[in-house]
């Protein structure tokens, strides 16, 4: 198949195959298949990923930094102060977008990499290289997880749901943004069968303590009913001893979080490959549709980023609105929620984060188009090209930060304050990433990982000329 | 579950002509009759899953290790538990290798494109058969997810392709370890909360004997019951000890579950059983499992061990020598579970390691030792009759495969003629019988009429995106095989 067709998006100029290009480094490429070089790099795909990368830190602060109840205690309090505000935006506007936007990032990645290249008859095929890359991205999830002791790791899910993907590159974008939604469709199935299966054991609760009001004695299924509601609404409410216990682990050394995260992790993990993969595989493939459009590389026209801006946020925050005054605030009163509600908020969540996430790349898109503030939009493109090594880096910074065996600030600051943190990692991560790329080509956990997949180690210093 | 050749017989007798420069004829029969041989002998491990020979029922047998019942319980595990699976695997690995070594054709998908594909079909066809032919502990999801983790190592050299099976070996038994070493702990919690209780029991005896309720009690009042996670702790190791012991009312939920006449209620039993296999065992213990065993078929294609390229004698030394050394830890493994289900308590205070603790030494040796033979066996030319009929079912090893799961499916649940639970041991291995019997006809049969079994015909569709013929004709002889390894 013709390539430039599948890929309008890219300049003409830009020669696809790598081993044209006229880089010296390039001439091993003929043994293979060799990681993007500088000169095929999209500058508004990285600018986006920067973005993404920078804006996932806003998700996961609360993960590192404090103990769950704090949601708890946030929503049951009083709506006039900083951190109610801190939590309704972050819900409104950003609740599932950055990683949204990340994973669309991905799925466009992918492309990039494997119709980059071309098999030869000697070395790596296209398709082992691909694999190997994720082989290895899904073991550095695994020491994000269980090494910097990150749970909310997302490398491991990447790297295998990227393997379903392979197969899927070169399939025409309305069959890649109908499959991806089929898989929110199917994400969603889950959701409501998990949602009724909680509504069936309140009703059955509820039948049992009526019985039991009426003065009849109850039948041991009727107890066991009864029994099964009252743990899973324990389950759900904060528990004062387990809060307290939570907040002394983490403040604890390495060895005691290390064995801490051991059972979460591995319980995370073997369950979110089977039964979670279904809104980052959704994401993907839509990802991977709107890049063959263009949608990311800055071929579509201004206005239809203004429309899609329009569409994004005009339907996405009122959704994401509604998600986080209903939902949200709804959710810490359990019972109350379920007797209410015939289908859960938690139904929006994927319609939600495509409206904004494409809202939030179509107004990156509109302000690099303005060329408004040209040195805030490299500066990103930098981040973005070393997503990988920034993202580790979170995990690194904000673990020694928020843990015990670091400098211990776990469930220390108020929720609001967490995003000072945000804003100082971001500050870091920009400075770093720019002149960290002044010397080198790629990342440093990039450089690694890269090594690594090809099984030699990659060249790494800028040379002068591409300076 | 096949890297299913689809005209062996083609090969055979085209022999070592250049018809299709890549195939090695040879390795497509002894694949063919390993992944039959694995195919029958998975059944008779299979079977007390579909039947109801339940693990609580195996306990009871280890209870009191005597008896017909329990020789023959034990002989059947110590020869094919785990090692006919082994056997598919190391297979199927070789098929890998076998696969992607294939030139490119010009035009068309590459291999390694055509392998994916295959696959992900392979995974979708695994998922049918665990969720909608009610097969809990399929193979063909997890093969299928292996294949595409692994394939990237087609091109390792042997000795590396050894090295990472002893590795994943060595990490499968450290699962196993681990396992018992959260026992261990969990032991460890019990000993000082009951001797927390007892010191509580003591004080408040010596409270009482004083009569001075007041003063002297004080100190003991702060601890005198056990906190949550204490009695947390108690009854963890509890619930470890009861879990080991044979009881004799655990299996009825399960029975009555698994007669009901309703499919629906039947799959809503089953469903998370099969889903737990595919998540957590996968992620646990499958995959160090499985890639042992593909592992080191990647690695014997590389020594032409399934070109029989080994002397004949080599093929029995080998044969004789791991399966020797397989029976040996697998006798271990009976010697010291009987010992375990006596009294767990002493045991985890005895032994440092738990008794499974070889296990996946012993099926990697006994499935190596069993390829081995097989290949002794075809060099040799020994039972030639016999090897022919299980190739042509491990020919068909997908449909077969399949068909298995629906035979037992209707004839153990209730919503076919409910026999779950109600069968002995011995009688189960009956139904096996008549299975291998009528799968030898129906695939010699097959055969006969046709180039490759239905659902191979189907897979193999599905990967090209395009029909193929089905029927066999003389013709058909020149084409080269697009699926065959």
């Amino acid at each position: 198949m013709d390539e430039t067709k599948l890929i309008p998006a890219i300049e003409p100029s830009l020669p696809y195959d790598g081993r044209i290009i006229l880089n010296t480094d390039r001439i091993d490429g003929e043994k293979g298949p060799a990681p993007v070089s500088r000169v095929d790099r999209i500058q508004t795909v990285d600018i986006i990923r920067g973005v993404a990368l920078l804006g996932i830190l806003l998700m996961n602060i609360p993960g590192f930094g404090i103990d769950r109840s704090v949601y708890f205690a946030i929503l049951e309090g009083p709506t006039n102060n900083r951190d109610y505000y801190a939590f309704a935006g972050m819900a409104t506007f950003f609740e599932g977008t950055m990683r949204g936007l990340f994973s669309m990032l991905f799925g466009a990645g992918m492309i990039l990499f494997t119709l980059n290249k071309k098999d030869s008859p000697l070395g790596l095929s296209v398709a082992e290289a691909y694999y190997r890359r994720l082989l290895w991205l899904v073991l550095f999830g695994m020491i994000n997880a269980y090494v910097l002791l990150w749970p909310g790791d997302i490398l491991f899910y990447y790297g295998l749901i990227g393997m379903l993907l392979y197969p899927l590159r070169k399939t025409a974008p309305k069959w890649l943004l109908l499959l991806g939604v089929l898989c929110f469709v199917v994400g969603i199935y889950k959701g409501m069968s998990n949602y009724q299966e909680t509504r069936e054991k309140r009703a059955k609760y509820l039948t049992a303590v009526a019985a039991e009001k009426k003065k009849q004695t109850l039948t041991e299924e009727q107890k066991s009913d009864k029994q099964t509601w009252v743990e899973m609404e324990k389950n759900f409410k904060p528990d004062p001893d387990e809060v307290k216990k939570n907040v002394s682990k983490m403040r604890s050394g390495y060895g005691i979080i290390f064995d801490y995260f051991i059972p979460r992790n591995s319980n995370n993990e073997a369950w979110g490959m089977y039964h979670g993969i279904w809104d980052m595989l959704g994401m993907m493939l839509i990802g991977m549709g709107l890049f063959t459009i263009g949608f990311f590389s800055n071929r579509l026209p201004t206005s239809t980023y203004v429309m899609t801006l329009l569409v994004g946020y005009g339907i996405g925050i009122p959704i994401g609105w509604i998600f986080f005054s209903q939902g949200w605030s709804g959710f810490v009163h359990f019972p109350q929620y379920v007797d209410t509600y015939r289908a859960p908020h938690w139904l929006l969540y994927d319609l939600k984060r495509v409206l904004l996430s494409v809202g939030h790349a179509s107004a990156i898109m509109l302000v690099f188009k303005s060329r408004a503030i040209p040195w805030l939009m490299s500066g990103l493109a930098n981040v973005g090209q070393m997503a990988f090594t920034n993202y580790l880096m979170q995990s690194i910074i904000c673990t020694i930060f928020f843990y015990g065996y670091g400098f211990g600030n776990y469930n220390k600051l108020r929720f609001y304050e967490l995003y000072f943190v945000v804003g100082a990692v971001w500050i870091f991560q920009l400075i770093f990433s720019a002149i960290w790329l002044r010397y080198f080509r790629f990342g440093p956990f990039e450089w690694i990982w890269r090594s690594l997949t090809y099984w030699k180690a990659q060249p790494m210093k800028v040379r002068s000329a591409e300076k | 579950m096949s890297n299913n050749p689809s005209e062996p017989e083609k090969d055979l007798h085209v022999g070592g002509s250049s018809l299709s420069p890549n195939a090695a004829p040879a390795n497509v029969f002894s694949l063919n009759t390993l992944l039959g041989i694995g195919l029958f002998g998975a059944l008779l491990i299979s079977i007390w899953v579909f039947g109801g020979f339940t693990p609580n029922m195996q306990t009871r047998l280890l209870s009191s290790p005597k008896g017909f019942e329990f020789r023959l319980y034990s002989t059947i595990s110590l020869l094919f538990e785990g090692k006919m699976i082994a056997l598919i695997a190391i297979a199927f690995g070789a098929g890998i290798v076998l696969f992607l070594r294939k030139h490119n054709e010009p035009g068309k998908p590459s291999r390694a494109d055509l392998f994916i594909r295959r696959q992900f079909w392979m995974i979708i066809l695994g998922l049918l058969n665990a969720v909608i032919f009610l097969w809990t502990q399929d193979v063909l999801f997890h093969l299928g997810i292996m294949g595409i983790l692994l394939f990237a190592f087609f091109r390792a050299s042997n000795r590396n392709l050894i090295i990472a099976s002893v590795l994943t070996t060595m990490i499968f038994a450290g699962k196993h370890y681990w396992n018992y070493a959260d026992d261990q702990v969990a032991y460890k919690k019990y000993l000082e909360v009951v001797a927390l209780e007892k010191k509580i029991k003591q004080d408040s005896i010596a409270n009482t004997a004083r009569k001075d309720p007041t003063a002297a009690a004080r100190p003991a009042m702060k601890r005198d019951t056990l906190t949550k996670d204490q009695k947390n702790d108690k009854q963890a190791w509890e619930g470890i000890v009861k879990s080991v012991k044979y009881d004799p009312k655990k299996d009825q939920g399960s029975i009555k579950e698994m007669r009901k006449h309703d499919y629906e209620k039947i799959y809503d039993h089953l469903l998370p059983l099969a889903q737990s296999r595919e998540a957590q065992w996968t992620y646990r213990l499958g995959i160090w499992d499985l890639a042992s065993m593909i592992f080191l078929g990647m690695a014997l294609v590389g020594y032409g061990f399934f070109s029989a390229r080994l002397k004949t004698l080599r093929y029995f030394l080998l044969a004789f020598a791991a399966i020797a050394a397989g029976l040996l830890l697998g006798w271990y493994r009976f010697y010291f579970q009987i010992e375990s289900i006596r009294d767990y308590e002493k045991f985890v205070i005895n032994h440092a390691l738990p008794f499974n603790i070889f296990f996946s030494f012993e099926q990697g040796l006994m499935a190596l030792g069993y390829t081995s033979g097989v290949m002794g066996l075809i060099k040799a030319g020994i039972l030639k009759k016999v090897l022919r009929s299980l190739s042509s079912v491990g020919q068909l090893a997908m449909t077969n495969y399949i068909f298995q799961s629906i035979a037992c499916t209707l004839f153990f649940t209730g919503f076919g003629m409910g026999y779950f639970g109600k069968l002995d041991q011995h009688q189960l291995y009956f139904v096996v019988v008549e299975i291998w019997i009528f799968q030898v006809v129906f695939s010699m049969y097959w055969m006969r009429h046709f180039r490759e079994g239905p659902i191979e015909w189907i897979w193999r569709c599905l990967t090209y995106g395009k029909w193929f013929p089905l029927r066999r004709q003389i013709q058909s002889i020149d084409e080269p095989s697009p699926i065959a390894s």
